[in-house]
């Protein structure tokens, strides 16, 4: 059996790869269990609720009734937490095939509802001793209604099995059609799948396949050189995660400062919580003063420009590059770096973790004692040139090549800070490294 | 009848190509019966082999299956040619690293499988070096 249904396969350094068997039975279960849950549900509600609806609308013959009796029939909740619920039950009297019939009746459904206002309602629309249109089942004349028409709410919770079945039908069909496919016949069908899905204009696939697309650079021109990049990471959106992030620990770090003290001034000192809450506090005080960091550099340090004059790059080509600093500063130096990182990742256990590796670096300008005076740039020319020996930019699911030009400045006064701008480097013509 | 033998061979010595080259090679099979092959899939794919999880595409694939009832030939080696993209190239990265290669896969009945594999070079960027940040 195990030869057949190993829960291991492969060891990859510190990782185990699971069984395919197992995973693929795995999923075949769980869609599996999502398409019966949905089919006994669909089922049950059509066979209750539609198909009788259905039939009263369509296949049930109009008689004349007298209504004998009315009453409101209160159904108790199973417990004293739950609400009864009412139904408007009318006993009357009616011919079907030349027999007189007597039934307690109202719709076809029997759907009690916990507005008792509104079954009253309906019961006052009716008067005893008066005679009524009624429909009756010609299959089973005993059957009969009062009412006709579909329930609306019906169809919409419908809904909810019918994406049951779709997900699981969905997902039951892929397993399936998995299940004996190569590594390499589904990894084509996921590639052909990634051709067909518009919005995905992440990566290149014409030209240079895996090199990222360059159109977030070639869309925005610059004023002096041809393109200016776009940088790499928002100060903004940081901000707010980091506002948010410093916001919930330390409001959740109060509580418990706020339950020691009381313990302390109630005489009753909880020492174990006092000494436990001392690194989260720590934390706590570590996330503001990064804060604060991030708010001081956004607050103190003017925009920053870079413009190339082409792009994409390749290894040994060289472009024009232009630095653009704003803000009212005295920088000790302003640099401008040309880097390549590796960046790969992988899942372990539950946690999925990054890992960056920096493989060139190459200062492509430096300048100390800068003065920016309010309302001017500081604006300066350089080249920079991608080695000849270089990888190119490469981008798939969990690894990447990373090419981007860091602007580096260290403020006098202030926390040093770091902007990255990403750029493109394509592989050389022929694929050799030595262009 | 012998021990099955899948032979898988490219036209290239060294194995080592640019962005743009056709690659080409053969593959056959000995030792069983050519009604015994359900299939046969040859496959020239890229994957990566470092830190992160495994990325994987396949820029050429090809697979045989038994039409109208006539069984799959292999004793007699079956040709293959594709010519070979701009990208990705071949990358002895610090923590990725890209890896070509051509695999052969033949399906036999019973579910039991044979697979052969070679790997080769596309381009020639070099192996990097750690920079300190």
């Amino acid at each position: 059996m195990s030869r057949f249904l190993r829960l291991y396969e492969k060891k990859r350094g510190e990782r185990r790869t699971g069984s395919k068997a197992v995973g693929n039975i795995g999923e075949a279960l769980f869609f599996g269990v999502f398409f019966v849950v949905g089919c006994i549900a669909l089922a049950g509600m059509v066979s209750w609720f539609v198909w009788p609806e259905w039939r009263a609308n369509r296949q049930f013959a109009s008689s004349t009734c007298v209504l004998l009796d009315k009453r409101v029939d209160e159904r108790a909740g199973a417990d004293d937490t739950e609400a009864p619920t009412y139904l408007p039950e009318f006993h009357i009297q009616y011919e079907a095939d030349g027999q007189k019939w007597d039934a307690k009746t109202y719709d076809v459904n029997r759907t009690y509802s916990t507005d008792r206002e509104a079954v009253e309602a309906i019961l006052d629309r009716y008067e005893v001793g008066d005679r009524y249109v009624c429909w009756y089942d010609p299959i089973h004349p005993q059957t009969v209604v009062l009412v006709r028409g579909y329930s609306g709410w019906l169809y919409l919770l419908m809904l909810i099995p019918i994406s049951f079945i779709a997900i699981g039908g969905g997902g039951l069909v892929y397993t399936l059609l998995q299940w004996n496919a190569s590594a390499e016949r589904r990894s084509l069908l996921a590639q052909r799948a990634a051709r067909i899905d518009l919005f995905d204009a992440g990566t290149g696939t014409g030209a240079f396949p895996t090199v990222p697309a360059d159109s977030h650079v070639t869309d925005s021109p610059g004023t002096t050189l041809a393109y200016r990049l776009p940088g790499g990471s928002s100060t903004g959106l940081k901000m707010v995660a980091v506002a948010m992030a410093c916001l919930m620990w330390n409001g959740l770090v109060t509580i418990f400062i706020v339950m020691a003290i009381s313990a302390f001034r109630a005489g009753e000192p909880d020492w174990v919580l006092t000494v436990s809450l001392v690194p989260f506090v720590a934390g706590g005080v570590g996330l503001v003063v990064y804060f604060v960091r991030l708010a001081l550099i956004a607050a103190g340090v003017g925009p920053t420009w870079i413009e190339i004059s082409h792009h994409p790059l390749s290894p040994g080509h060289s472009c024009e590059a232009l630095l653009s600093q704003a803000g009212r500063l005295k920088l000790n130096s302003l640099e401008l770096w040309l880097a390549c990182d590796e960046k790969a990742t992988y899942r372990q256990g539950t946690d999925t973790r990054t890992e960056s590796r920096r493989v060139y670096q190459e200062r492509c300008f430096v300048r100390n004692d800068i003065e920016i005076d309010r309302g001017l740039s500081f604006e300066s020319r350089c080249r920079v040139k991608v080695p000849a020996v270089a990888m190119h930019s490469f981008q798939a699911n969990h690894n990447e090549v990373n090419w981007k030009l860091i602007v580096k400045g260290s403020v006098d006064g202030w926390p040093d800070y770091e902007r990255v701008f990403r750029i493109v480097v394509n592989p050389a013509g022929n694929g050799d490294a030595h262009a | 009848m012998n021990a099955p033998g899948l032979r898988l061979a490219l036209d290239e010595k060294p194995r080592a190509y640019r962005a743009g080259d056709v690659l080409q090679g053969r593959f056959s099979l000995e030792g069983v019966a050519p009604v015994d092959v359900r299939a046969v899939e040859l496959s020239v794919l890229w994957h990566t082999d470092g830190k992160g999880d495994e990325d994987m595409s396949v820029h050429y694939f090809e697979r045989v299956e038994p039409q109208n009832g006539q069984p799959i030939d292999l004793q007699h080696a079956r040709r293959f040619s594709t010519a070979l993209p701009a990208s990705p190239l071949s990358y002895d990265g610090l923590i990725v690293k890209i890896c070509w290669l051509v695999r052969v896969r033949v399906f036999l009945s019973r579910g039991k499988e044979l697979s052969h594999e070679i790997p080769f070079q596309l381009g020639t960027v070099p192996h990097p070096h750690e920079v300190a940040t």
